[in-house]
């Protein structure tokens, strides 16, 4: 199973950084005001905001590589939240794109939005 | 093939640089969010914005007659990513892509100087000297940084080359990082890259990487695509804006896709 790529340090992601929980309700509403509700997926889907900066040749090198061997979105892998190191197993990325800037020596920047499959 | 000009210091491009890959995926997607996918691998992209200033009329000059001479996005030309490892497999020299002498042995999963297993052994078990090496389709006459990493049991001394300019280099036994920069004095569409080692050497090496500017940067782990594309300029427009003599401007986007 492949993994989301850490940096030297160790770290996933950096500052500032997101986390979204995504569920999918569906609400009937009737013409008597009440409403029905039920679930069209069977689990919450988690989503993570990986924004990059000072990131050297290397780490923008191994971030390339991780997004060929995806094939973008195609590709699922195992991704650690780093909020609280749980391992989420069934994870791809949300789009097809990777934009990766040098803006100096030393200095890469990119991003990337990965999310939690569902079953 | 013609090949997108370096400037005057030997350079591809100026900061900033950015470098994007594009991917298609057909996505169904259920009603109960599940999805099926369908990877379209032909329709990769991978397309570079080179962002120019204090260019020289000289510099200017040689991108305008290039830019002219592929009239604009029509023809195609070698593009050497300016922030990539040109080298193929730059971690598995068992890869077909090595050409080594007969009595070489390579073997992979070594301690490597960033404490992982990724390096390998280069033994040469032949009477004389044994060469493991690359060639890129790349023109012989460009600015290069040759470079690798490597320690022996006991010092020794080896050769790094570039098509025919040898550059003797020590290996001692912790790990060094060997460097061969310059401008080869060959002509031609490809060059060599490499380490010839004496009789009865062993060595380990990690990190062969290539770049096509004067001297190298951090090491960029490489698998099957190096840094060596078919291109095309992205479209049909090359504007420069002047800020005085010898100070010119531009922005220039290249586009590599197999399926184009």
């Amino acid at each position: 199973m492949a993994t989301f790529p850490k940096l030297k340090t160790g770290a996933i992601l950096q500052y500032p950084a997101a986390r979204g929980l995504r569920f999918a309700n569906q609400v009937v509403r009737f013409l008597d005001g009440t409403e029905q509700r039920f679930r069209t997926a069977a689990a919450a889907r988690r989503r993570w905001e990986v924004r990059l900066d000072f990131l050297d040749e290397s780490e923008m090198a191994e971030i390339d590589l991780f997004f060929q061997e995806n094939q973008g979105v195609f590709g699922t892998f195992s991704f650690t939240d780093p909020w609280d190191g749980t391992e989420y197993p069934n994870c791809s990325l949300e789009a097809g794109e990777l934009r990766m800037e040098a803006v100096a020596e030393m200095r890469g920047r990119t991003s990337l939005m990965v999310r939690e499959n569902v079953n | 093939m013609a090949v997108f000009p370096q400037l005057a210091t030997g350079a591809s491009t100026h900061y900033p640089a950015v470098k994007t890959r594009r991917s298609r995926t057909l996505v169904n997607t259920m009603a109960d969010g599940r999805s099926i996918k369908l990877a379209d691998a032909g329709a990769d992209t991978a397309a570079w914005q080179l962002t120019y200033a204090e260019l020289a009329d000289s510099e200017k000059a040689t991108l305008e007659d290039f830019f002219a001479r592929m009239e604009g996005s029509l023809q195609s030309f070698t593009f050497l990513d300016p922030a990539g490892n040109l080298l193929s497999w730059s971690e598995k020299l068992d890869e077909p892509v090595w050409e080594k002498g007969p009595l070489i042995a390579t073997a992979g999963g070594q301690r490597d100087p960033l404490g992982t297993m990724r390096a390998s052994t280069v033994r040469n078990t032949a009477g004389g000297a044994q060469s493991v090496q690359q060639t890129l389709e790349a023109p012989a006459n460009y600015v290069y940084a040759f470079s690798l990493y490597a320690r022996a049991a006991a010092p020794v001394e080896v050769a790094l080359f570039r098509g025919t300019d040898r550059q003797q280099a020590a290996v001692a036994t912790d790990w060094s990082r060997l460097v061969l920069p310059g401008q080869s004095t060959a002509a031609g569409d490809s060059l060599a890259f490499g380490l010839e080692l004496p009789a009865g050497c062993a060595v380990d090496v990690f990190g062969l990487q290539v770049e096509a500017q004067p001297a190298p940067s951090r090491y960029q782990r490489t698998e099957e695509q190096g840094g060596v594309y078919e291109a095309r300029f992205q479209n049909d427009l090359l504007r420069f804006t002047t800020e005085g003599p010898q100070r010119h401007a531009c922005v220039i986007q290249i586009i590599h896709a197999n399926h184009i």
